[in-house]
């Protein structure tokens, strides 16, 4: 376990032209450690996530990941991110790729690593999630719950420390939810550091070591699941769950 | 209904469809056939049509055609380059190499082609530079208006071409670039591997199109008396008192070469349609 | 700051911005010519005396613009119906016309009409309005009316195709005649519909314009062809450079107007759809 956290956000403020999305977020994220982040539309849940990974810039604060300052303008972001694994809600896969070429290519590409080496590994994955079968189809050829798994074997063959995850189920049918939160919990528990923006509060309460809510770009409150659910603090926080729970 | 009726009624209907098509066609050709053999009786009246001699110079139709096909091949060859270029260009993060690219497209789209070759070989080459009537290049001669017509051409192309191959990149969801530069890659590789690629599909139809435009375009090269077409036609016609005819050849030859890309073009656009999977 | 001068500073920082593009764009430009052999000096006040002289093609750009605008709308409506007609051959009929014109150079088009046709049809000097309008202006309008018709004729059959058929029925059912649905819900639906790709054709008609020169009409080409001929005038790169200037000082301030009224009326989508169905 290494001394310092593995992703430190310190107040940090973005804007959206003339939104300000982000109003001073503070978080600390230990290795291993899964933090499952939950807030209505427009919180800023997902800005922040992106602002992770580099993908939005921010105006002010700090961002450090396994202690590369993301917000420095002088970080190789490419080489940062081949630590930071990210899945979004959807177009993932690339669709003129097979399933196969789509976990080789960043290794291949960015890393540098001969296919060959790669290829096994990339099999041994998807042997992990059941469809090694579907090696060599297309995307369009699977589920939408398959491709989110081949998305998130995608980031793990680049053998990230931090995975993101950005919604993942949302834009899934709820047959499909199961396999990818599924996915998520055995990565948790081979204590894969985690950040997850979901709205799957059964997956927020078996799986997650602390749930931050998120509202007008702050964290309102973060606890662990027992008392976040049980005890929340925050009037804003109350009536989420209120909402949540009553679905 | 048994079956031997059921196969009996399918026959039959079968028979039928065709028979409807059949006599769609038939009316169709016949209808065009007749307006067209109308406006040629019409015009007889006043004008002698004399075939035979003009459809002898064919050869000399057929040696413009080639080279207005290889004008217009090697200008679609730069104009693609240097289009892919401006494309980035607009789509760099800087805002000062975006507004030159824009200005770039905005100024020639919005010029004719005809200015733009005269302000080209009349204004710089022969003025401005001053070419003499070769151009050293690599080691061969150049005809001058050969060199300038497809720079010309090219340049001018480049503007369109760019704005095709901008729309093209911009139609990929924006998920697909940011997953390739979530993985590490940089821009140039993410643009290689995961975001041309795609975008190839939805840009082939267009450029097909633009290249369709551009022999329209390669007509006008005849103002500076570079060989091609439409100057064969016009220098036939100034040799024989057949112009109506060596005209009328002239539009033929060019549908020859349009028509068959323009057929290609729709059927690109329907086998390839690219539409937001996932 | 008020939202007025806010938007000021926007638009002076966006011209300021396309000022240093462009000059770094003209430095450029004068440096590969340097760069190639070049000791050109420009004339520039000496060539500018000249404007008059373009301004008279001007004018005549501007007024056979404008008739073969017309006569392509005329056309483009008659194009429209027939692509549209319930009878297949005629349709085929429409269908030919337009692929044949679309698919050919301007050009080749004008030398077959003035050259080709107008051999078989003498056309005469027209009088009207106390200008005077030889043969060459009205090949010239009747060639560029013509081709131009063609696009304009998808255009219009794309607009009418757009509006659907559920509103026409709607229409009917509360009772309106064919001409009454015809007033009161497809045109104004569909001239929204097909006014901005109608603006850009008649941006393409302004362009095809200046080859006119070729069959001695005077428009603007041809005055500048006519001061950069003679051996005597050496300011060739000027006088070109000023024709391209007039021809953007048209057709930029059209393709503004063209934008606008694509947002305006944001029926660009409906169009595009309806012209992919394409037969």
């Amino acid at each position: 376990m290494s001394p310092h956290p593995m992703i430190e956000i310190r107040g940090v403020q973005k804007w959206f032209g003339r939104l300000h999305v982000l109003r001073g977020v503070t978080l600390s994220v230990k290795e291993g450690e899964v933090v499952v982040i939950a807030g209505a539309s427009g919180s800023g849940k997902s800005t922040l996530l992106r602002c992770l990974n580099g993908l939005e810039k921010i105006q002010q604060g700090e961002i450090w990941v396994d202690g590369v300052p993301i917000h420095d303008k002088r970080t190789n972001l490419n080489r940062i991110r081949q630590k930071i694994g990210i899945v979004f809600q959807s177009y993932n896969l690339f669709p003129h790729m097979t399933v196969l070429r789509n976990i080789i290519l960043g290794p291949v590409v960015v890393k540098g690593v001969p296919p060959r080496q790669v290829y096994g590994r990339a099999l041994q994955l998807l042997r992990r999630i059941g469809i090694a079968d579907k090696a060599n189809a297309y995307p369009d050829q699977l589920s939408g719950g398959q491709r989110q798994r081949v998305a998130i074997v995608r980031a793990l063959a680049m053998e990230p420390k931090v995975m993101l995850f950005d919604e993942p189920t949302s834009a899934l049918d709820p047959e499909m939810i199961k396999e990818v939160l599924d996915l998520m919990r055995e990565l948790a528990q081979e204590k894969m550091t985690m950040i997850v923006v979901t709205h799957e509060m059964g997956f927020a309460r078996e799986v997650a070591d602390r749930i931050a809510f998120m509202a007008d770009g702050q964290i309102i409150e973060i606890a662990p699941p027992e008392e976040f659910f049980a005890h929340p603090k925050d009037e804003r926080t109350r009536r989420f769950i209120e909402k949540i729970l009553a679905v | 209904m048994t079956p031997e009726m059921r196969g009996e009624a399918i026959g039959w209907a079968r028979a039928y469809q065709l028979l409807k098509i059949a006599g769609r066609v038939l009316f169709s050709a016949a209808l065009v056939t007749g307006t067209l053999l109308a406006i040629y009786g019409i015009l007889s009246q006043s004008y002698p049509f004399r075939w035979r001699p003009a459809l002898q110079d064919l050869d000399a139709f057929h040696q413009g055609l080639l080279r207005t096909l290889q004008i217009s091949l090697v200008s679609m060859v730069f104009g693609t380059a240097l289009g892919l270029l401006i494309a980035l260009a607009r789509l760099a993060p800087f805002a000062l190499l975006r507004d030159m690219g824009a200005l770039y497209v905005h100024t020639l789209r919005n010029i004719p082609f005809l200015v733009f070759i005269l302000f080209m070989y009349f204004g710089v080459a022969r003025s401005v530079i001053p070419t003499g009537a070769y151009v050293p290049l690599f080691g061969w001669e150049l005809d001058a208006r050969l060199f300038w017509g497809v720079v010309a051409l090219s340049l001018f192309e480049a503007s369109f071409i760019s704005e095709i191959l901008r729309a093209g990149i911009l139609s990929i969801h924006p998920t697909q670039m940011e997953s390739a530069r979530s993985l590490g890659m940089n821009y140039l590789q993410a643009l290689r591997y995961v975001i041309l690629p795609q975008a190839f599909r939805n840009i082939l139809p267009p450029l097909t199109g633009e290249l369709i435009a551009l022999v329209k375009e390669s007509a006008l090269l005849m103002i500076i008396s570079l060989p091609e077409l439409t100057l064969t036609a016009k220098q036939l016609a100034s040799q024989k008192p057949l112009q109506f005819e060596f005209y009328t050849i002239l539009a033929a030859y060019y549908l020859v070469i349009t028509l068959p890309l323009a057929a290609l073009s729709h059927l690109l656009e329907r086998r390839l349609k690219l539409g937001g999977r996932e | 700051m008020t939202l007025a001068a806010r938007r000021l500073r926007e638009v002076l920082w966006i011209a300021a911005r396309f000022a240093l593009a462009a000059a770094l764009l003209l430095g450029a430009i004068l440096l590969i010519f340097r760069g190639l052999g070049s000791n050109y000096t420009f004339h520039w006040a000496e060539a500018l005396q000249f404007l008059p002289r373009f301004n008279q093609g001007l004018w005549v750009t501007l007024q056979i613009s404008f008739f073969g605008a017309l006569l392509a709308v005329a056309l483009g409506l008659v194009v429209a119906l027939l692509r549209l007609s319930p009878w297949g051959p005629v349709r085929d009929l429409g269908g030919l016309y337009v692929h044949t014109f679309r698919n050919l150079p301007f050009l080749v088009v004008m030398l077959l009409f003035y050259f080709g046709l107008g051999q078989a049809i003498r056309l005469p000097t027209l009088e009207l309005f106390g200008q005077t309008f030889p043969p060459q202006f009205l090949w010239g309008m009747l060639s560029l009316g013509v081709y131009e018709s063609s696009y304009l004729g998808e255009t219009f059959r794309a607009g009418i195709l757009a509006i659907h058929k559920e509103q026409v029925e709607s229409a009917r059912s509360l009772g309106m005649n064919y001409l009454q649905v015809m007033r009161h819900v497809v045109l104004p639906q569909a001239l929204r519909v097909v006014l901005p790709p109608m603006t850009s054709t008649l941006i393409a008609l302004v362009k095809e314009s200046s080859l006119l020169f070729l069959i001695q009409v005077p428009e603007l080409t041809n005055a500048a062809r006519q001061l950069a001929i003679p051996l005597r005038r050496p300011y060739v790169f000027e006088f070109y450079t000023i024709l391209a200037g007039y021809y953007l000082a048209i057709v930029v301030p059209l393709s503004l107007l063209s934008n606008w009224l694509e947002s305006r009326l944001g029926a660009g989508r409906a169009l595009r759809e309806a012209m992919r169905h394409d037969a």
